[in-house]
């Protein structure tokens, strides 16, 4: 099923899901400055802006990726994770995103309400303290991705443009992904649509 | 070579993920290196990493000229048909971002074990474009001299070990981590690539003190002594592609070599010697001197050739070929194949040949070989395959990006 679908769906350019990637936003997704390269200074375009004090400047997005939505119980939903570090001296605060796939993005997380996990929306945003990271994963923080506008297939691209609290930008491209997500992870509190044992 | 692995800023900063949910996703692997700062449980000194965490950028790919690693597993696959020039830019910049994390010893993105990922690994991946990926609407023409080995009189070639559209070399020091970035890489290239075949192997490439050894191939002989030393102008001539659309890569030849083990073991050891030139005992030239001494070719004993005329290392010495050579790297196997007759045990080398152009170097010391060479009494190619290695990337650029765009 799920697999059949996958490996049928290639090329053909698809709905709102862009491919053609701007080279600033290509380094972006591919981890600018990040991991062993010891360099504390990226070299990429993140740090183009140095002199700034924008949030977006500071920040530093890496193995971003979608979860595809071919082959999911629900494929109106969807959502965007990666780590972001904070190399600057200031906190910083994501407080949205926006992509074309997508109708509606906010950031949720997944927390434990009556014994069960379930998600909630972070109206105050996600604060990233200045010298450290956050990871947003499945059971995690993420960037939930509602009313998608089609499908997501893994091997397709998404464009994600972050949002921060003093109105800077980071846009990226994340790579979608299957990945077998838990059930009831994105219904509501308390629908108990789903037993969670 | 690269410099010794530095501990990253990213690494020291540790994450702070969400509650609750086991460990996160990539923050294990991180939290694994043990950052400076964090306070040691106890004060014994913790040992030594046991390999490297081999950065994945540069002008090459690394795992070309990284010492020979534990294990190396190479899968060959084929691109689904619709696949075109801009689905190939997407798995390339697929697998740049898999192979940045699991280099780094983080799970791939979106990887559902990522506590198989770990650093100081000795992992390397390399990426390969096979004859019919070199081609326009896809990554246009290969390098120079890049196409198939002709065949070969000795070749007893199969299709289940030969060709494909693209290679991945994986190399490590243990099979697990290989085993898993393998995995990785073939699931997410599913939209767009089909595994064809998949070859593993192993090596020994240190001595009993952790010192590098060129190692030894299932016959007992120390197998690579000859090799340009990675890091001189010799190598480098000998590797890369130094102009045009592929300058920094290179092409790598595949082939499967069974070795008949039994009828080796009836020769004595004299004559096992003889037939390649080289002692067992560490891989020294028959002519004397050590290992990485050259071999006379002139030198007589009681008027014979103290290396045969027919001897592999003649054969196969650059100076009866006008100075051509290769980068020989090797992974030992041993596998149960379905014969008529059942099941049966069948060893070998995974043979892998780096060289800047295929047809100029390394079709005519095969053919030579082919033509003459002790060693082919006891091997025989099962497999053949051919791929032109892409030029490295740089951080913030990805693999092929030059070749695609």
């Amino acid at each position: 099923m799920t697999r059949t679908t996958r490996t049928n769906r290639t090329a053909p350019a698809r709905g709102r899901v862009r491919r053609l990637v701007p080279a600033a936003a290509l380094a972006l997704a591919l981890g600018t400055g990040l991991a062993s390269c010891g360099d504390e200074e990226p070299t990429g375009s993140t740090d183009s802006t140095s002199e700034t004090t924008e949030q977006a400047g500071s920040v530093t997005i890496g193995d971003p990726w979608v979860r595809a939505t071919v082959g999911a119980e629900d494929t109106s939903m969807s959502a965007a994770f990666m780590t972001i570090d904070n190399d600057g001296e200031q906190d910083v605060t994501l407080v949205g995103a926006s992509t074309e796939v997508a109708a509606m993005v906010e950031l949720h997380e997944m927390s434990m309400v009556d014994g069960a996990m379930a998600m909630q929306a972070m109206p105050d945003g996600l604060v990233v303290a200045a010298g450290r990271g956050k990871v947003l994963e499945p059971g995690g923080y993420h960037v939930m991705l509602m009313d998608l506008q089609g499908e997501l297939a893994a091997g397709d691209e998404v464009e994600l443009t972050l949002e921060f609290s003093d109105g800077s930008e980071q846009a990226l491209t994340a790579p979608v992904k299957e990945f077998t997500e838990e059930e009831g992870h994105y219904h509501e509190p308390g629908t108990g649509e789903h037993d969670h044992s | 070579m690269s410099p010794a692995p530095r501990v990253s800023r990213r690494r020291l900063l540790g994450y702070v993920g969400s509650a609750g949910v086991g460990a996160a996703a990539g923050a294990g692997a991180v939290l694994a290196v043990g950052a400076e700062d964090a306070a040691p449980a106890s004060s014994a000194p913790a040992p030594a990493a046991p390999g490297r965490t081999i950065e994945p950028w540069g002008a090459h790919q690394p795992g070309v000229a990284a010492p020979q690693a534990a294990v190396s597993e190479l899968v060959a696959l084929d691109l689904l048909p619709d696949v075109d020039r801009e689905a190939l830019g997407r798995l390339m910049r697929l697998w740049t971002g898999d192979i940045e994390a699991l280099a780094a010893g983080r799970g791939a993105p979106g990887d559902p074990a990522p506590w198989l990922s770990q650093p100081a690994s000795d992992l390397t991946i390399t990426v390969g474009v096979g004859p019919g990926a070199c081609r326009p609407g896809l990554f246009g023409a290969g390098p120079p001299g890049f196409g198939d080995v002709p065949p070969m009189r000795h070749d007893r070639l199969q299709e289940r070990w030969s060709g494909g559209d693209l290679a991945v070399l994986v190399a490590g020091r243990d099979g697990t981590t290989v085993a898993h970035a393998v995995r990785r890489l073939v699931a997410d290239a599913a939209p767009f690539a089909r595994a064809r075949w998949r070859q593993v192997g192993s090596w020994n490439p240190t001595d009993p003190t952790g010192r590098p050894q060129t190692g030894r191939n299932l016959f007992g002989q120390v197998d690579g002594s000859g090799n340009p030393q990675p890091g001189t102008p010799l190598f480098d001539a000998t590797v890369w592609v130094r102009e045009g659309r592929w300058a920094g890569g290179s092409s790598l030849v595949v082939r499967c070599i069974r070795m008949d083990l039994d009828t080796w073991d009836e020769l004595t050891r004299d004559e096992q010697e003889r037939s390649v030139g080289r002692t067992l005992a560490d891989g020294a030239p028959l002519t004397g001197g050590p290992e990485l001494h050259d071999l006379d070719l002139e030198a007589r004993s009681q008027g014979r050739l103290v290396v045969p005329a027919d001897a592999h290392a003649r054969r196969a010495h650059p100076s009866l070929h006008g100075g051509r050579r290769m980068f020989r790297k090797g992974a030992n196997y041993t596998r149960e194949v379905e014969t008529g007759q059942g099941v049966e045990v069948e060893s070998g080398l995974v043979f892998l040949a780096f060289q800047a152009d295929l047809a100029d170097q390394f079709v005519p010391v095969q053919q030579a070989l082919d033509e003459s060479d002790q060693l082919n009494d006891w091997t025989t190619a099962i497999g053949s395959a051919t791929f032109a290695v892409l030029p490295g990337f740089e951080q913030g650029s990805w693999l092929g990006e030059q070749l695609l765009t």
